[in-house]
């Protein structure tokens, strides 16, 4: 869960300044047509990552028995 | 103005109205149906709702193309969106987009690892016969206004009149397609109540909020591409009351129309591709 989180940070941060040189140094279109492509889902996802609720150290044990564990 | 802003903007209000719209959908459903129904910013809430929800990865999926392709989604109707209102560009790409969009579906399914998904995934190769076909109203718009270019057949619909006139039947091909991407559409089989939620049950939390964020923005284009087509030139009230009214008009039919039976429902999407496609080349040669 800790490396889902650093990972997310990495992947917001990149994507925010990504998106923050597209909007400030109005780069080639090509440019912010990739920018936008990759970075706003990218952005949309990892916000998502970051700001997702977790479970409290008394509930992981309870989150990972699951009973039912596939098909 | 900036280009990146422009994007930005864009993708955000087809976020938003996608999301109203089919909150309007399900009011004006409820209400046919004689129930009260949801608030129309219920979809909206509820995507996200899904959004901050805690999530876990079912042991089953496979990692991390789970993810990836639920961010494909995303990538797709971005793309969408630059193409359509941003760019205008070429009808094509907005083909290829579909495509892709029923390998999301198709993918999406497989890689939970649940039945349910997989038999959405199937459904979804399957649906994909039919509703392929149903987009070669591209072709019958090229041979009509010579060219794929957005820009340019806004153009000859300025000139020459609403394609919507001139080629009805290839409208009806387009709005049998919007119909099928529609919550509770008749022809929506690849998330029938019979399989659970399709290709999303195993998305849920963040996953399925992010799905829906992802099928706002692509109402919204599906609409937008419908309205830019074969309305012509229109201005921004005329692209709202052209979406609502469209919304307005599948809610009626989602809320009269039970979901068909796989089979029937491919069998009938084919038949309206025919007949769309057949009666529109027989109304050019006239």
């Amino acid at each position: 869960m800790k490396t889902l989180y650093i990972s997310s940070y990495l992947m917001f941060i990149v994507s925010i300044a990504g998106i923050v040189y597209a909007l400030v140094a109005d780069p080639p279109a090509w440019i912010v047509y990739a920018i936008s492509i990759l970075f706003i889902p990218l952005s949309i996802l990892s916000f998502g990552l970051l700001i997702m609720a977790r479970s409290k150290k008394e509930e992981e044990d309870e989150r990972a028995r699951e009973p039912f564990i596939g098909y | 103005m900036n280009l990146m802003l422009n994007i930005l903007l864009n993708v955000i209000i087809a976020f938003l109205l996608g999301s109203l719209l089919f909150g309007l959908q399900r009011k004006v459903m409820a209400r046919i149906q004689k129930r009260p129904g949801p608030p129309i910013i219920q979809h909206l809430l509820h995507t996200l709702k899904f959004y901050i929800k805690e999530s876990s990865f079912p042991k089953t999926a496979a990692m991390p193309f789970y993810i990836a392709i639920a961010s494909i989604l995303c990538v797709i109707w971005v793309s969408a969106v630059i193409v359509g209102p941003v760019a205008q560009g070429s009808l094509l790409l907005i083909f290829a987009i579909y495509a892709l969009h029923k390998i999301v579906e198709h993918n999406a399914g497989s890689s939970s690892g649940s039945p349910y998904g997989k038999l959405s995934c199937v459904r979804a190769v399957f649906s994909a016969a039919a509703e392929v076909p149903l987009f070669a109203v591209l072709i019958i718009i090229f041979l009509k206004t010579r060219t794929m270019v957005i820009s340019d057949i806004i153009a000859y619909q300025a000139q020459n009149g609403a394609l919507l006139f001139t080629i009805p039947l290839a409208a009806l091909m387009f709005f049998v397609l919007i119909l099928s991407k529609a919550p509770y559409s008749p022809f929506a089989i690849t998330k029938g109540k019979d399989i659970i939620s399709g290709y999303e049950t195993e998305h849920f939390g963040l996953l399925r909020g992010y799905l829906m964020i992802s099928e706002s923005i692509a109402w919204y284009m599906l609409l937008w591409i419908f309205l830019t087509v074969f309305l012509g030139p229109l201005s921004l009230l005329g692209y709202l009351v052209g979406m609502v009214v469209i919304s307005v008009i599948v809610a009626f039919i989602n809320a009269t129309t039970p979901m068909l039976n796989p089979n029937h429902s491919i069998m009938v999407q084919v038949t309206m591709a025919f007949i769309g496609i057949v009666g529109s080349i027989i109304l050019l040669m006239l």
